[in-house]
Protein backbone atom coordinates (compact mmCIF):
# COMPACT_ATOMS: atom_id res chain seq x y z
CA UNK A 1 0.00 0.00 0.00
CA UNK A 2 3.12 2.31 0.64
CA UNK A 3 5.41 3.43 -1.81
CA UNK A 4 8.80 5.11 -0.14
CA UNK A 5 10.31 7.18 -3.12
CA UNK A 6 14.19 6.62 -1.23
CA UNK A 7 16.45 8.29 -3.64
CA UNK A 8 19.99 7.83 -4.43
CA UNK A 9 21.65 5.06 -2.12
CA UNK A 10 24.43 6.89 0.10
CA UNK A 11 27.26 5.47 2.75
CA UNK A 12 27.46 6.51 6.00
CA UNK A 13 30.47 4.97 8.93
CA UNK A 14 28.73 3.50 12.25
CA UNK A 15 31.42 2.60 14.78
CA UNK A 16 34.00 2.99 11.77
CA UNK A 17 32.16 0.60 9.96
CA UNK A 18 30.43 1.52 6.36
CA UNK A 19 26.72 1.46 6.13
CA UNK A 20 24.41 1.83 3.69
CA UNK A 21 21.32 4.23 3.76
CA UNK A 22 19.28 6.65 1.73
CA UNK A 23 19.36 9.81 2.55
CA UNK A 24 15.36 10.34 3.40
CA UNK A 25 15.34 7.95 6.58
CA UNK A 26 16.85 9.05 9.99
CA UNK A 27 19.95 7.68 11.27
CA UNK A 28 17.70 5.58 13.25
CA UNK A 29 16.13 4.07 11.06
CA UNK A 30 19.17 3.81 8.85
CA UNK A 31 20.80 1.63 11.29
CA UNK A 32 17.93 -0.42 12.08
CA UNK A 33 17.60 -1.35 8.10
CA UNK A 34 20.97 -2.36 8.84
CA UNK A 35 20.58 -4.42 12.09
CA UNK A 36 21.56 -2.42 14.56
CA UNK A 37 19.34 -1.52 17.29
CA UNK A 38 21.80 -0.63 20.25
CA UNK A 39 22.72 2.81 19.84
CA UNK A 40 24.62 3.39 23.23
CA UNK A 41 25.01 2.74 26.56
CA UNK A 42 23.23 4.31 29.76
CA UNK A 43 25.94 6.78 31.62
CA UNK A 44 26.13 4.62 35.20
CA UNK A 45 25.77 0.53 34.48
CA UNK A 46 26.41 0.71 31.01
CA UNK A 47 23.27 -0.94 30.20
CA UNK A 48 22.53 -1.09 26.23
CA UNK A 49 20.06 1.76 25.11
CA UNK A 50 18.49 1.56 21.54
CA UNK A 51 15.59 3.77 20.05
CA UNK A 52 11.76 4.50 22.05
CA UNK A 53 10.22 7.16 20.98
CA UNK A 54 11.15 7.95 17.65
CA UNK A 55 10.09 11.64 18.09
CA UNK A 56 12.52 13.27 19.38
CA UNK A 57 11.36 13.40 23.00
CA UNK A 58 12.78 10.83 25.13
CA UNK A 59 16.92 11.23 24.88
CA UNK A 60 17.06 7.41 24.48
CA UNK A 61 18.51 7.25 21.13
CA UNK A 62 21.62 9.74 22.14
CA UNK A 63 24.57 8.89 19.58
CA UNK A 64 27.58 11.22 18.68
CA UNK A 65 27.35 12.59 15.39
CA UNK A 66 30.01 13.95 13.35
CA UNK A 67 32.01 13.88 16.99
CA UNK A 68 28.76 16.00 18.57
CA UNK A 69 27.46 14.02 21.40
CA UNK A 70 23.79 13.76 22.62
CA UNK A 71 22.52 14.15 19.42
CA UNK A 72 18.59 12.53 19.02
CA UNK A 73 19.34 10.25 15.80
CA UNK A 74 15.44 9.37 15.96
CA UNK A 75 14.44 13.04 13.98
CA UNK A 76 18.30 13.41 12.26
CA UNK A 77 18.16 12.67 8.37
CA UNK A 78 21.62 10.29 7.27
CA UNK A 79 24.18 12.34 5.62
CA UNK A 80 26.59 10.68 2.96
CA UNK A 81 30.02 10.61 4.94
CA UNK A 82 28.32 11.14 8.24
CA UNK A 83 30.30 9.83 11.12
CA UNK A 84 28.14 8.13 13.98
CA UNK A 85 29.39 6.39 16.84
CA UNK A 86 27.56 4.49 20.06
CA UNK A 87 27.42 6.97 22.88
CA UNK A 88 29.18 5.84 26.32
CA UNK A 89 28.61 8.12 29.19
CA UNK A 90 27.23 11.68 29.18
CA UNK A 91 29.15 12.62 26.29
CA UNK A 92 31.46 15.34 26.21
CA UNK A 93 31.96 18.89 24.00
CA UNK A 94 35.26 19.40 22.70
CA UNK A 95 35.54 23.06 21.83
CA UNK B 1 16.33 38.64 17.16
CA UNK B 2 13.58 37.51 14.97
CA UNK B 3 9.78 38.96 15.27
CA UNK B 4 6.85 37.26 13.92
CA UNK B 5 3.38 38.07 14.80
CA UNK B 6 2.38 34.06 15.47
CA UNK B 7 4.46 31.81 15.93
CA UNK B 8 3.08 28.29 16.04
CA UNK B 9 5.20 25.45 18.48
CA UNK B 10 4.94 22.08 16.94
CA UNK B 11 4.31 20.87 13.41
CA UNK B 12 1.35 18.23 13.71
CA UNK B 13 -2.41 18.64 12.47
CA UNK B 14 -3.14 21.35 15.16
CA UNK B 15 -0.07 23.29 14.37
CA UNK B 16 -0.33 22.87 10.77
CA UNK B 17 -4.24 23.43 11.17
CA UNK B 18 -3.69 26.62 13.78
CA UNK B 19 -0.87 28.66 11.30
CA UNK B 20 -2.91 28.26 8.11
CA UNK B 21 -6.22 29.31 9.68
CA UNK B 22 -4.29 32.32 11.06
CA UNK B 23 -2.61 33.29 8.21
CA UNK B 24 -5.77 32.64 5.77
CA UNK B 25 -7.26 36.10 7.86
CA UNK B 26 -3.80 37.56 7.05
CA UNK B 27 -1.45 37.09 9.95
CA UNK B 28 2.29 36.00 9.57
CA UNK B 29 2.96 32.89 10.97
CA UNK B 30 6.78 31.01 11.86
CA UNK B 31 5.82 27.45 12.65
CA UNK B 32 8.95 25.28 14.66
CA UNK B 33 8.96 21.71 14.27
CA UNK B 34 11.71 19.48 15.66
CA UNK B 35 11.39 16.87 13.36
CA UNK B 36 13.20 16.82 9.71
CA UNK B 37 9.60 16.82 8.27
CA UNK B 38 6.25 18.53 9.32
CA UNK B 39 3.27 16.65 9.50
CA UNK B 40 3.48 15.50 13.52
CA UNK B 41 2.04 11.88 13.44
CA UNK B 42 -0.49 12.19 10.57
CA UNK B 43 2.70 11.24 8.55
CA UNK B 44 2.63 7.48 9.82
CA UNK B 45 -1.26 7.12 10.01
CA UNK B 46 -2.29 4.91 7.15
CA UNK B 47 -5.70 4.34 8.73
CA UNK B 48 -8.98 6.01 7.93
CA UNK B 49 -9.98 8.72 9.69
CA UNK B 50 -13.49 8.76 11.49
CA UNK B 51 -15.52 11.88 11.84
CA UNK B 52 -17.60 14.18 9.50
CA UNK B 53 -16.27 15.48 6.46
CA UNK B 54 -15.27 19.14 7.50
CA UNK B 55 -12.62 16.55 9.45
CA UNK B 56 -11.46 14.61 6.36
CA UNK B 57 -13.16 11.13 7.38
CA UNK B 58 -12.68 8.45 5.04
CA UNK B 59 -9.58 9.64 4.05
CA UNK B 60 -5.86 8.42 5.98
CA UNK B 61 -3.97 10.16 7.59
CA UNK B 62 -0.87 10.14 5.46
CA UNK B 63 -2.88 11.98 3.03
CA UNK B 64 -4.19 14.46 5.16
CA UNK B 65 -0.78 15.44 6.81
CA UNK B 66 0.74 16.07 3.23
CA UNK B 67 -2.38 18.20 1.92
CA UNK B 68 -2.18 20.45 5.40
CA UNK B 69 2.04 20.79 4.92
CA UNK B 70 1.79 21.47 1.01
CA UNK B 71 -0.51 24.15 2.12
CA UNK B 72 1.32 25.31 4.45
CA UNK B 73 4.60 25.53 2.78
CA UNK B 74 2.50 27.01 -0.29
CA UNK B 75 1.26 30.18 1.93
CA UNK B 76 3.54 33.00 1.63
CA UNK B 77 1.94 34.35 5.21
CA UNK B 78 3.71 30.71 6.47
CA UNK B 79 7.74 30.48 7.36
CA UNK B 80 8.10 26.38 8.91
CA UNK B 81 11.65 26.70 10.83
CA UNK B 82 12.39 22.70 10.79
CA UNK B 83 14.86 20.22 12.50
CA UNK B 84 14.25 23.17 15.21
CA UNK B 85 13.73 22.95 18.29
CA UNK B 86 12.25 25.38 20.73
CA UNK B 87 14.11 25.52 24.11
CA UNK B 88 12.22 28.39 26.14
CA UNK B 89 9.72 30.69 26.51
CA UNK B 90 10.83 33.68 28.24
CA UNK B 91 8.92 35.80 30.89
CA UNK B 92 9.08 39.35 28.63
CA UNK B 93 7.81 37.02 25.83
CA UNK B 94 11.18 36.06 23.73
CA UNK B 95 11.35 32.64 22.78
CA UNK B 96 14.40 30.63 22.19
CA UNK B 97 14.63 28.43 19.63
CA UNK B 98 17.48 25.80 18.64
CA UNK B 99 17.70 26.16 14.80
CA UNK B 100 20.55 25.56 11.96
CA UNK B 101 22.39 24.59 15.17
CA UNK B 102 22.36 27.82 16.67
CA UNK B 103 20.76 29.17 19.70
CA UNK B 104 18.31 31.72 17.61
CA UNK B 105 15.84 34.31 19.74
CA UNK B 106 12.17 34.89 18.52
CA UNK B 107 10.15 37.96 19.71
CA UNK B 108 6.22 36.74 18.77
CA UNK B 109 2.93 38.79 19.56
CA UNK B 110 1.25 35.41 20.05
CA UNK B 111 2.20 32.19 20.62
CA UNK B 112 0.51 28.69 19.85
CA UNK B 113 2.00 26.17 21.56
CA UNK B 114 0.94 22.56 19.54
CA UNK B 115 3.31 20.77 20.82
CA UNK B 116 0.95 17.41 21.39
CA UNK B 117 1.88 14.29 23.60
CA UNK B 118 4.52 11.79 24.18
CA UNK B 119 4.00 7.76 24.77
CA UNK B 120 4.20 6.75 27.85
CA UNK B 121 6.48 4.33 29.48
CA UNK B 122 5.80 1.22 31.62
CA UNK B 123 7.73 0.03 34.56
CA UNK B 124 8.87 -3.56 34.35
CA UNK B 125 12.53 -5.20 34.54
CA UNK B 126 14.36 -5.21 31.42
CA UNK B 127 12.28 -2.19 30.17
CA UNK B 128 15.52 -0.80 29.30
CA UNK B 129 16.46 -2.98 26.58
CA UNK B 130 16.86 -2.12 22.91
CA UNK B 131 13.79 -3.46 21.38
CA UNK B 132 11.04 -2.15 23.89
CA UNK B 133 9.56 0.47 21.41
CA UNK B 134 6.88 2.97 21.69
CA UNK B 135 4.06 1.69 19.61
CA UNK B 136 4.51 4.60 17.39
CA UNK B 137 8.07 4.45 17.10
CA UNK B 138 7.28 1.23 15.17
CA UNK B 139 4.54 2.61 13.30
CA UNK B 140 7.16 5.71 12.03
CA UNK B 141 9.98 2.70 11.25
CA UNK B 142 7.44 0.89 9.24
CA UNK B 143 5.18 3.29 7.55
CA UNK B 144 8.07 6.44 7.57
CA UNK B 145 11.21 4.90 7.16
CA UNK B 146 9.62 1.41 5.41
CA UNK B 147 12.15 -0.58 7.59
CA UNK B 148 10.77 -3.42 9.52
CA UNK B 149 11.28 -3.18 13.12
CA UNK B 150 11.24 -6.45 14.20
CA UNK B 151 10.50 -10.40 13.66
CA UNK B 152 7.74 -10.97 16.53
CA UNK B 153 6.42 -8.27 18.38
CA UNK B 154 4.77 -8.44 21.73
CA UNK B 155 2.14 -5.67 21.79
CA UNK B 156 1.24 -4.17 25.46
CA UNK B 157 -1.79 -2.30 25.60
CA UNK B 158 -5.24 -2.56 23.75
CA UNK B 159 -6.53 0.86 23.31
CA UNK B 160 -6.88 2.05 19.66
CA UNK B 161 -2.91 2.91 18.98
CA UNK B 162 -2.18 -1.00 20.31
CA UNK B 163 -5.11 -1.87 18.21
CA UNK B 164 -4.10 -0.48 14.96
CA UNK B 165 -0.20 -0.75 14.90
CA UNK B 166 -0.84 -4.50 15.94
CA UNK B 167 -2.79 -4.98 12.30
CA UNK B 168 -0.10 -2.90 10.80
CA UNK B 169 2.79 -5.13 11.55
CA UNK B 170 1.04 -7.50 10.66
CA UNK B 171 -0.05 -6.20 7.20
CA UNK B 172 3.76 -5.36 6.61
CA UNK B 173 4.52 -9.18 7.42
CA UNK B 174 5.58 -9.31 10.83
CA UNK B 175 4.32 -11.51 13.15
CA UNK B 176 2.21 -10.46 16.09
CA UNK B 177 2.74 -13.10 18.91
CA UNK B 178 -0.34 -11.09 21.11
CA UNK B 179 -2.04 -8.06 22.06
CA UNK B 180 -2.35 -7.82 25.73
CA UNK B 181 -4.24 -5.55 28.58
CA UNK B 182 -4.23 -5.57 32.04
CA UNK B 183 -7.91 -4.48 32.69
CA UNK B 184 -10.84 -7.25 31.76
CA UNK B 185 -11.64 -4.98 28.85
CA UNK B 186 -10.78 -3.53 25.09
CA UNK B 187 -10.79 0.07 25.27
CA UNK B 188 -10.07 0.90 21.54
CA UNK B 189 -12.63 1.14 18.73
CA UNK B 190 -14.65 -2.07 18.31
CA UNK B 191 -14.01 -2.37 14.25
CA UNK B 192 -9.85 -2.43 15.13
CA UNK B 193 -10.34 -4.64 17.74
CA UNK B 194 -12.26 -7.45 14.79
CA UNK B 195 -9.78 -6.72 12.44
CA UNK B 196 -7.46 -8.22 15.32
CA UNK B 197 -9.35 -10.71 15.95
CA UNK B 198 -9.90 -11.81 12.25
CA UNK B 199 -6.00 -12.01 11.30
CA UNK B 200 -5.94 -14.39 14.20
CA UNK B 201 -3.81 -12.34 16.54
CA UNK B 202 -4.35 -13.43 20.25
CA UNK B 203 -6.10 -10.53 22.52
CA UNK B 204 -5.32 -11.42 25.58
CA UNK B 205 -7.23 -9.26 28.39
CA UNK B 206 -6.07 -9.56 31.94
CA UNK B 207 -2.68 -9.81 31.33
CA UNK B 208 0.21 -7.59 32.21
CA UNK B 209 4.45 -7.51 31.63
CA UNK B 210 6.30 -9.41 34.15
CA UNK B 211 9.45 -8.74 32.85
CA UNK B 212 11.45 -8.61 29.33
CA UNK B 213 14.88 -10.47 29.01
CA UNK B 214 17.35 -11.03 26.54
CA UNK B 215 21.34 -10.68 26.11
CA UNK B 216 21.75 -7.08 25.35
CA UNK B 217 18.34 -6.65 23.49
CA UNK B 218 15.36 -8.24 23.59
CA UNK B 219 14.66 -12.11 23.05
CA UNK B 220 11.26 -12.65 25.14
CA UNK B 221 8.86 -11.77 27.82
CA UNK B 222 6.82 -13.54 30.67
CA UNK B 223 3.35 -12.29 30.76
CA UNK B 224 1.34 -13.57 33.32
CA UNK B 225 -2.74 -13.29 34.04
CA UNK B 226 -4.00 -11.04 36.77
CA UNK B 227 -6.83 -11.11 38.79
CA UNK B 228 -9.67 -8.97 39.84
CA UNK B 229 -7.45 -7.27 41.98
CA UNK B 230 -5.00 -6.83 38.85
CA UNK B 231 -2.29 -8.62 41.00
CA UNK B 232 -0.64 -11.24 38.83
CA UNK B 233 -1.78 -14.68 39.46
CA UNK B 234 1.46 -17.53 40.45
CA UNK B 235 1.74 -20.07 38.31
CA UNK B 236 -0.08 -18.47 35.19
CA UNK B 237 3.07 -17.19 33.64
CA UNK B 238 3.34 -17.37 29.81
CA UNK B 239 6.74 -17.20 28.17
CA UNK B 240 6.33 -15.05 25.03
CA UNK B 241 9.35 -15.53 22.25
CA UNK B 242 9.68 -11.77 20.40
CA UNK B 243 12.36 -9.59 19.54
CA UNK B 244 10.50 -6.55 20.06
CA UNK B 245 7.86 -5.62 23.26
CA UNK B 246 5.87 -2.69 22.07
CA UNK B 247 4.52 -0.21 25.02
CA UNK B 248 0.54 1.60 23.70
CA UNK B 249 -0.13 2.16 26.93
CA UNK B 250 -1.64 6.13 26.67
CA UNK B 251 -0.08 9.28 25.67
CA UNK B 252 1.01 12.36 27.76
CA UNK B 253 0.87 15.91 27.12
CA UNK B 254 3.51 17.57 26.38
CA UNK B 255 3.48 20.74 28.82
CA UNK B 256 7.06 22.03 29.22
CA UNK B 257 6.71 25.16 27.95
CA UNK B 258 2.98 25.51 29.37
CA UNK B 259 4.52 24.97 32.68
CA UNK B 260 7.72 27.48 31.89
CA UNK B 261 5.40 30.45 30.43
CA UNK B 262 3.22 30.53 33.69
CA UNK B 263 0.10 29.07 32.48
CA UNK B 264 -2.48 27.75 34.72
CA UNK B 265 -2.32 23.91 35.11
CA UNK B 266 -4.46 21.21 36.49
CA UNK B 267 -4.10 17.77 36.64
CA UNK B 268 -7.23 16.23 35.12
CA UNK B 269 -6.72 12.68 34.31
CA UNK B 270 -9.62 12.40 31.68
CA UNK B 271 -7.27 14.74 29.57
CA UNK B 272 -4.33 12.30 30.28
CA UNK B 273 -2.66 14.08 32.19
CA UNK B 274 -1.58 17.67 33.32
CA UNK B 275 -2.86 20.28 31.24
CA UNK B 276 -3.33 23.85 31.05
CA UNK B 277 -6.28 25.71 31.19
CA UNK B 278 -7.42 26.94 28.86
CA UNK B 279 -10.86 29.39 27.88
CA UNK B 280 -13.40 28.28 25.09
CA UNK B 281 -11.21 30.44 22.51
CA UNK B 282 -8.05 27.66 23.59
CA UNK B 283 -6.33 30.79 25.16
CA UNK B 284 -4.27 29.75 28.57
CA UNK B 285 -4.07 31.90 31.46
CA UNK B 286 -1.27 33.82 30.32
CA UNK B 287 -2.39 36.13 27.87
CA UNK B 288 -1.40 35.60 24.10
CA UNK B 289 -0.44 32.13 24.59
CA UNK B 290 -3.05 29.78 23.00
CA UNK B 291 -3.09 25.69 22.75
CA UNK B 292 -4.44 23.48 20.56
CA UNK B 293 -4.49 19.50 19.99
CA UNK B 294 -2.59 16.90 22.53
CA UNK B 295 -0.78 18.83 24.83
CA UNK B 296 -4.14 20.75 26.60
CA UNK B 297 -5.93 17.21 26.79
CA UNK B 298 -4.85 13.78 24.14
CA UNK B 299 -7.78 13.35 21.99
CA UNK B 300 -7.95 12.59 18.38
CA UNK B 301 -5.94 13.90 15.19
CA UNK B 302 -9.91 14.95 14.00
CA UNK B 303 -10.54 17.49 16.86
CA UNK B 304 -6.43 18.19 17.06
CA UNK B 305 -7.24 20.31 13.69
CA UNK B 306 -10.54 21.83 14.59
CA UNK B 307 -8.85 23.12 17.74
CA UNK B 308 -5.35 24.01 15.68
CA UNK B 309 -7.96 26.14 13.37
CA UNK B 310 -9.86 27.85 16.03
CA UNK B 311 -6.66 28.45 18.06
CA UNK B 312 -4.92 30.54 14.96
CA UNK B 313 -8.35 32.36 13.99
CA UNK B 314 -8.38 33.17 17.58
CA UNK B 315 -4.91 34.38 17.47
CA UNK B 316 -5.18 36.46 14.39
CA UNK B 317 -8.42 37.68 15.76
CA UNK B 318 -6.60 39.45 18.95
CA UNK B 319 -3.82 40.74 16.51
CA UNK B 320 -7.11 42.54 14.75
CA UNK B 321 -7.05 40.43 11.80
CA UNK B 322 -10.45 38.95 10.26
CA UNK B 323 -12.40 41.49 11.95
CA UNK B 324 -16.15 40.01 10.67
CA UNK B 325 -14.99 36.66 9.65
CA UNK B 326 -13.35 35.48 12.73
CA UNK B 327 -15.93 35.26 15.20
CA UNK B 328 -18.23 33.25 12.56
CA UNK B 329 -14.95 30.94 12.27
CA UNK B 330 -14.81 30.50 15.96
CA UNK B 331 -18.59 29.79 16.40
CA UNK B 332 -18.23 27.08 13.84
CA UNK B 333 -15.23 25.68 15.01
CA UNK B 334 -16.58 25.30 18.63
CA UNK B 335 -19.36 23.56 17.44
CA UNK B 336 -17.09 20.97 15.09
CA UNK B 337 -15.66 19.86 18.90
CA UNK B 338 -18.90 19.29 20.42
CA UNK B 339 -20.05 17.10 17.28
CA UNK B 340 -16.77 14.96 17.35
CA UNK B 341 -17.24 14.98 21.49
CA UNK B 342 -20.68 13.42 21.06
CA UNK B 343 -21.52 10.21 21.74
CA UNK B 344 -20.64 7.69 24.11
CA UNK B 345 -16.56 7.70 22.73
CA UNK B 346 -16.63 11.48 24.38
CA UNK B 347 -17.66 10.47 27.73
CA UNK B 348 -14.43 10.43 28.73
CA UNK B 349 -13.66 14.15 27.32
CA UNK B 350 -16.65 16.04 27.85
CA UNK B 351 -16.01 14.95 31.56
CA UNK B 352 -12.77 16.11 31.50
CA UNK B 353 -13.60 19.33 29.50
CA UNK B 354 -15.95 19.93 32.62
CA UNK B 355 -12.88 19.39 35.18
CA UNK B 356 -10.88 22.64 32.95
CA UNK B 357 -14.38 24.40 33.08
CA UNK B 358 -14.21 24.33 36.77
CA UNK B 359 -10.54 25.36 37.20
CA UNK B 360 -10.48 28.40 34.87
CA UNK B 361 -13.13 29.99 38.40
Amino acid sequence: MLDFERGEKIFFSFNGQEIEAYPTETIAAALHAAGVSKLGESPELHRPRGLFCAIGNCSSCFMVVDGKPNMRVCVINVKPGMCVEEQKGKGELNY
Amino acid sequence: MKTIEILVIGGGPAGLCAAISAASLGAKVLIVERDEIPGGQLVKQTHKFFGSEKQYAGDRGIHIGQMLVENAQNDPNIEIWHASTVLSIYEDGVVTVEHEEKHTKVKPEKIIVATGAAENFLGFPGNDMPGVYGAGAVQTLMNVAGVMPAKRVLMIGAGNIGLIVAYQLKQAGVEVAAVIRRSPVIDGYLVHASKIQRAAIPILTRHTILHAYGDGKVEGAVIVKVGEDKKPIPGQEIDIKCDAICLAVGLSPLTELCWQAGCKMAYISELSGHVPIVDDNLETTVKGIYCAGDVSGVEEASSAMVEGRLAGVSAALSLGYGKGAAIGLQKEAQKELRQLRDGPMGNHIRKGLAKMEHNRL
